[in-house]
């Protein structure tokens, strides 16, 4: 029985925040969903929630030519996953980051701000704090279905 | 992530099987825009064997969007799945891409000279 608020530690990884490390780490949630039976559209959601925000510290977290670590931790508690993704970067709260029209006509839309938008649309919760000296965390909370428990 | 390429008369046809994601999308991009360039403007891809598209994907798509219509052509997505369909509604796409239940009924658009 999960302890409803601890849950357990499903896996971590901890590595550079580097694009060539985007593999590696779209590779260890593939494999964590596979080995936690998380499947389906949680899954999908939460990939595409992972995604996003390991791609956002790779991309804009540290300086250019000066990545530094990216840790993810998934954790299963009774009633949801949640995902903690923490950097070292300069403080970064998703909640500044602009919140796309939609609106525009196709020759306006800008090609890119799409990432935090659809974070925010499929996860469940979406928490920010900021951490000392300096640093992120980013935790994704989604809910698992209510019939699959 | 595989792509292969079919023309059927003046529409190629595009069919990606996979995730279009931070991994593949540049290579999706670059294969469409070669076709692009080789005066290839009215394109379908289908989209039946697509599960999954990130922001990375949604870049791609549009930037091509907008290089077949500049070029005087469309860019046109067929058999999209519920999870990408979803995707793209979050994202605004489906009020500015054409989509089509199948591939068959995106080439005839083409063929009947239905505008965008």
């Amino acid at each position: 029985m999960l302890d409803p608020e601890e849950g357990i530690e499903v896996a971590s990884l901890e590595t550079v925040a580097a694009p060539a490390n985007l593999r590696a780490i779209l590779a260890f949630f593939a494999g964590t969903c596979a080995g936690a039976g998380i499947a389906g559209p949680v899954r999908h959601d939460l990939r595409l929630a992972v995604e996003e925000v390991c791609s956002n510290v790779i991309r804009h977290g540290y300086g250019p030519g000066r990545p530094g670590p990216i840790r993810l931790e998934v954790r299963e508690l009774a009633d949801r996953y949640e995902i903690a993704i923490e950097d070292r970067a300069a403080p970064f709260d998703p909640a500044s980051a602009p919140v796309p029209d939609l609106t525009l006509d196709w020759e306006d839309r800008p090609l890119g701000g799409q990432g935090w938008h659809l974070v925010r649309n499929v996860v469940d919760e979406l928490r920010y704090e900021r951490l000392p000296g300096p640093g992120n965390r980013v935790t994704l909370v989604k809910r698992k279905p209510k019939n699959r428990r | 992530m595989e792509v292969s390429l079919t023309d059927v008369g003046d529409v190629t046809v595009t069919t990606v099987v996979g995730s279009i994601d931070g991994l593949t999308a540049g290579g999706l991009q670059d294969t469409l825009e070669a076709r692009i360039h080789a005066g290839r403007n009215q394109l379908v891809v289908d989209f039946a064997a697509v599960d999954y598209t990130s922001s990375a994907g949604l870049r791609t798509l549009l930037a091509v969007m907008k290089e077949t219509r500049r070029a005087g052509g469309d860019f046109r997505l067929a058999a999209v799945r519920p999870d990408v369909h979803r995707v793209l509604e979050l994202s605004g796409f489906t009020s500015i891409l054409k989509l089509f239940a199948g591939t068959d009924e995106a080439v005839a658009s083409f063929q009947a000279g239905s505008g965008r």
